[in-house]
This record gives C-alpha cells, sequence and structure tokens, in this order.
C-alpha cells in the first residue's frame, strides 16, 4: 500500500490461502483490489526444489501480471448500511439467528442492540456517539463510541463499564499495540487487565477464578473485545482472522488492588508508565500459557526457581521477538496468586527483586534458543547465533557470553521484561506464566477515565 | 412475541477510497524494488525471481531487500512510513513485496 500511495505499482506474493485476508488488508486502507502473486501451497512445507519449481512455473508470471495489467475494480458505489439503519427485525431468536448467519457474533445469544437500548446504554456518559476514538487499521472502519455501544449492548455489559471499553478502543487504535496482527496464523488472543481502586465496584473479581467465566464484568467486558474485533475490525474466518487454532475468548484478568496495596508492590500497569493509583487497563496479546503449580515454599529463594522454571517452558517459537520479528519484545507475564506475592514481600523483596531472580532463573539452554528462532520455525531469517548476534550488538551481551551450546542464556533481554501481575486465590500458591506476541498486540495501558464526557454540552 | 428493531454492530469507513498506481506496459529497463518480512523463505525466493525476471526482460534492474531492511521488525511502522520518499528516491518503476503466509 505505501507503494502504490506513492504511485508505484506493486504485487504482493502471498502463500496459497491468505488471497482473502490480503484483500481485506486491502480494503481497510481504502483499495478495492491490489494484485497478488499467490503461490502454490505453504512454502514452508515444502522442499526447495519443489518450492522453486512451483515459484518458477507459476508464481512468476503472476507477479508480471500483477505489475503490468490492471486488475478489475468493483463500483465505488458502498452498499454498506448506516449507523442507525434497521438491519434486521423479529424476535429474539430471528435476530439471533440473522447475525449468526452474518457473522456478527460470537457464537453466543446477544442481547439484540435496539436503538432504543444503544442509546440508553449512552445516555449518562455525556459522549458525542458519532465520536471516533481512531480508525481500525485492519478494517479502515470508524471506531465511534456508538459502535463501542452497539458491541456493548450485544455483549451484555452495563453503561458504567463504557469507560473501560473506551479505553480498551484506544488500545486498539494505538499504532504501538499493532492490532491489525490480531489475525496471524500463530492465533494469539488478546488478554485485557484491569487494576485500580475501582475495579472490585466495577464488579471485576479478581480472587478465586479470575481467568474463568462466571463473573459477569470479566466475562462481558472480554466477550465485548472479541465481538468488537470481528465486527469493527474486521477479524472474522473471511476476513482477516487466520488464526490456524484460537484461543476462547480470554477473560479480563483484575488485579488484587489491595494485597497490591498492602504489600507496597505497583499494579502491572505502573511497571509499563501508567499512574499508580489509577484505574488502568493493561492489554496485550498472549500466546503460551503455563500453570505453575503448587508452589512449594516459605521464603522467596525456595520458590523463585520453580517460578522462573515455568516461564521458561512457556518460551518458545516466540523467542522471536527478542530477536527476528521483533526486537527486544519478549515480555512474559507472570501471574502471581496473592500468597505468593506476599511471601515475597514479606522477606522485604520488591517487584524489582523479583524480577531480577527471574532473569536469572528464566533461561534455557543457547542451542535451544536458537533452534525455536531458527531451525525449528524459520522465523529469524538467516539462522545466526546468540554469540554472533551479541557481538553485531543486535542481542544483549548476557547472549554471547561463551559460544558453548549448552549455555543457559535469559529468556528476556533483562529483568524489567518479566512483567508481573498480583490476582486469583489469595491463598492457594499457584502461578500462571504466559509468553506474548511482541509487537503482533504489544503492552499497552491506558488510564481509565470515569468523568462523564462534556461533547454533548452545549457551550455559548 | 417482541419484536425487535436492530442496528448494524459494524461501523462506517473512515478511509478514503484509493485507486492503485498505473500498471506498466513493461518491465524491460525497469527499476523493481523487492521489499520482504524477514519471514517465510523470502532470502531463497527472491534470487530466484530476480534471476527469472533478468531472463525474460531486458535492462530490468533490481533493488534487492537488503536495501529497505526488514518491514516487519519491531520498527516497521517507522520504515513503512518512509517507504514512499525511499522508493521515489531511488526511481523504482515497480515494488514486489513478500512473504505473507
Amino acid at each position: 500500500m505505501a507503494a502504490e500511495s506513492a504511485g508505484i505499482p506493486s504485487v504482493s506474493i502471498v502463500c496459497e490461502g491468505f488471497e482473502g485476508q490480503a484483500a481485506a488488508t486491502a480494503r481497510g486502507h481504502g483499495y478495492d483490489d491490489l494484485p497478488l502473486a499467490v503461490t502454490i501451497g505453504h512454502v514452508d512445507a515444502q522442499s526447495y526444489d519443489d518450492m522453486v519449481a512451483n515459484f518458477v512455473t507459476d508464481t512468476v508470471e503472476r507477479v508480471i501480471a500483477g505489475l503490468t495489467s490492471a486488475t478489475e475494480v468493483a463500483s465505488g458505489e458502498s452498499d454498506q448500511p448506516s449507523a442507525l439503519e434497521i438491519v434486521a427485525s423479529g424476535s429474539i431468536d430471528e435476530i439471533n439467528r440473522v447475525f449468526i448467519e452474518r457473522g456478527w457474533t460470537d457464537g453466543h445469544p446477544v442481547i439484540p442492540p435496539t436503538r432504543d437500548r444503544v442509546e440508553a446504554f449512552l445516555a449518562d456518559s455525556g459522549h458525542d456517539p458519532w465520536k471516533t476514538v481512531g480508525v481500525a487499521t485492519s478494517s479502515g472502519q470508524d471506531m465511534t463510541i456508538w459502535s463501542i455501544a452497539v458491541n456493548a449492548v450485544m455483549a451484555g455489559c452495563l453503561p458504567e463499564h463504557l469507560p473501560v471499553l473506551i479505553a480498551i478502543a484506544e488500545i486498539l487504535a494505538d499504532p504501538g499495540y499493532g492490532a491489525e496482527h490480531s489475525g496471524n496464523t500463530t492465533g494469539a488472543d488478546a488478554q485485557i487487565i484491569v487494576s485500580g481502586p475501582n475495579t472490585q465496584s466495577l464488579g471485576f473479581n479478581h480472587g478465586p477464578g479470575a481467568l474463568r467465566e462466571g463473573t459477569h464484568a470479566n466475562t462481558a467486558v472480554a466477550r465485548w473485545l472479541r465481538l468488537y474485533q470481528r465486527n469493527v475490525l474486521g477479524f472474522t474466518a473471511d476476513e482477516h482472522d487466520k488464526a490456524t487454532f484460537g484461543n476462547a475468548t480470554r477473560i479480563v484478568l483484575a488485579e488484587d488492588t489491595e494485597c497490591l496495596r498492602e504489600i507496597g508492590w505497583d499494579p502491572l500497569s505502573a511497571q509499563l508508565g501508567a499512574p499508580a493509583g489509577e484505574d488502568t487497563v493493561t492489554m496485550a496479546r498472549l500466546n503460551s500459557g503455563t500453570i505453575i503449580g503448587s508452589v512449594f515454599g516459605s521464603t522467596p529463594g525456595e520458590i523463585v526457581a520453580y517460578l522462573g522454571n515455568g516461564i521458561a517452558r512457556t518460551a518458545a517459537w516466540d523467542l522471536t521477538h527478542v530477536y527476528g520479528l521483533g526486537q527486544d519484545q519478549f515480555q512474559p507475564l507472570l501471574v502471581l496468586s496473592p500468597i505468593l506475592a506476599r511471601t515475597f514481600a514479606n522477606a522485604g523483596w520488591s517487584k524489582a527483586d523479583v524480577q531480577a531472580a527471574l532473569f536469572e532463573h528464566a533461561q534455557i539452554p543457547a542451542i535451544t534458543f536458537e533452534r525455536m528462532i531458527g531451525e525449528w520455525s524459520n522465523l529469524t531469517a538467516g539462522r545466526r547465533r546468540l554469540a554472533e548476534l551479541a557481538e553485531s550488538g543486535e542481542v544483549p551481551p548476557v547472549y554471547g557470553e561463551s559460544d558453548d551450546p549448552n549455555r543457559l542464556v535469559p529468556v528476556a533481554t533483562c529483568p524489567e521484561r518479566f512483567l508481573i501481575a498480583v490476582a486469583g486465590d489469595p491463598n492457594r500458591t499457584n502461578a500462571y506464566a504466559f509468553s506474548n506476541d511482541g509487537p503482533h498486540g504489544w503492552w499497552t495501558t491506558r488510564t481509565v477515565d470515569h468523568t462523564p464526557a462534556s461533547d454533548l454540552v452545549c457551550s455559548i | 412475541m417482541t419484536s425487535y428493531d436492530v442496528v448494524w454492530p459494524r461501523s462506517p469507513q473512515g478511509v478514503q477510497r484509493q485507486r492503485q498506481a498505473p500498471r506498466l506496459p513493461d518491465l524491460g529497463g525497469r527499476t523493481i524494488a523487492f521489499l520482504w518480512d524477514y519471514v517465510f523463505r523470502g532470502d531463497e525466493l527472491f534470487p530466484v525471481l530476480e534471476k527469472a525476471l533478468a531472463e525474460r526482460f531486458d535492462g530490468i534492474q533490481i533493488i534487492g531487500y537488503e536495501e529497505f531492511g526488514n518491514l516487519h521488525g519491531a520498527d516497521e511502522k517507522e520504515r513503512v512510513g518512509r517507504l514512499p520518499d525511499d522508493l521515489r528516491s531511488r526511481g523504482v518503476d515497480a515494488v514486489v513485496s513478500g512473504m505473507g503466509c
């Protein structure tokens, strides 16, 4: 698109199966169609000889045609309804049937978004419904307050959740988050994490079953994100979603603010630069998760090795975000139950102390690291060794302290890269480690503004 | 039975419609830039493409992907943002980008 916008013709080489996503991406940037040169099959599953033979006999011709033949473009007329247009009428069963047929739901029944319900949802907010938070880079759709409210009604959210939803939408619109990558094939899903003094009064559960459906606020807000990604960002199977598997919707994780206050630790969002003491939403797309069960010990020294090992076992192909697909962007999350956090704090350990210890213990052999990002996944071009990357300054010196392939190296570049949240049953000694998807849903945080907006106040 | 009149859950397009750039009548004598996201075997396939194009079109010039760096790395937005100027300043006539897999 950057080339086309400069008046330079382009063609994109994509593997078979990516035509739909490529066309949707082009539409999101205002192009009805852009030429593709589709390969036969997936190049990663072919021998070199087969891949080259397929490419020369087929794809090369498509490259040439894409640069020399104009693509047939559909008419410029839009058949999209307006935001207030009635798109379906009927009983609740009929409405849900229509929404399922048109791909507007996550598969669960929705609350019918009537105009009255949506207006009532926004009534006390003071927001101009037509104000935009941004434009979705994937679909090109306006992220209006109205669209946020329509999907919130569908998900069963309450009006008091709106400030949280707007903060999430702001993260989706933040170029640093990279929402356009939300349909990548490895299928990470967004994890919303709320922190702050009002999370409990908003109904969020931070206690037992913190990541399980069952608490309305945690479930409904997370469901809103799934619906919004489908309907406004375009992440459906026939548009942008190329997840090979994907995950069920990740329920909102609420931090145990009271425990954090008692032990004198800042919330997760403060690690990412948000002011402590305020309500915040933090979000990233997470890949794998590992439950670190039955952590045994009464001192930090007794428990930290197991926790570090849990993070190390969670890190795999996504280490390419240390170097490769990302650059110093592997930033795993460790969720500690309150009792584990207190074990550290009671011994005088700050979060920074825990991070430093995790950096020492979350380590794997260099050869395994190199295989994960190179030989086994081919996600880091050139299959360069960590020692070579350290020598050229592309990764920190800690990765190049020797050329012994079995030396241990950290899974993240520095202690600050280990994020820590506190949640879950206060009396159980379990933890949960998650790997993140680097720049493809990068850790981003926003303050939640509960103040009614003044968009609709008359001024003379 | 209650009847509901429901509104559209999607949202209007917020981007301007764009026209694709004019295509070239022929690639002979043209300068073609390769852009790569540094995944999915582009390092093996772009040399094959360069050879195939050189055999077909007299005077074709290729600017390799190395000149533009990884367009899918940590600084993706900055690199893509300066791409139009970068392409114009190098006299690029057409672009082949990959690999979307």
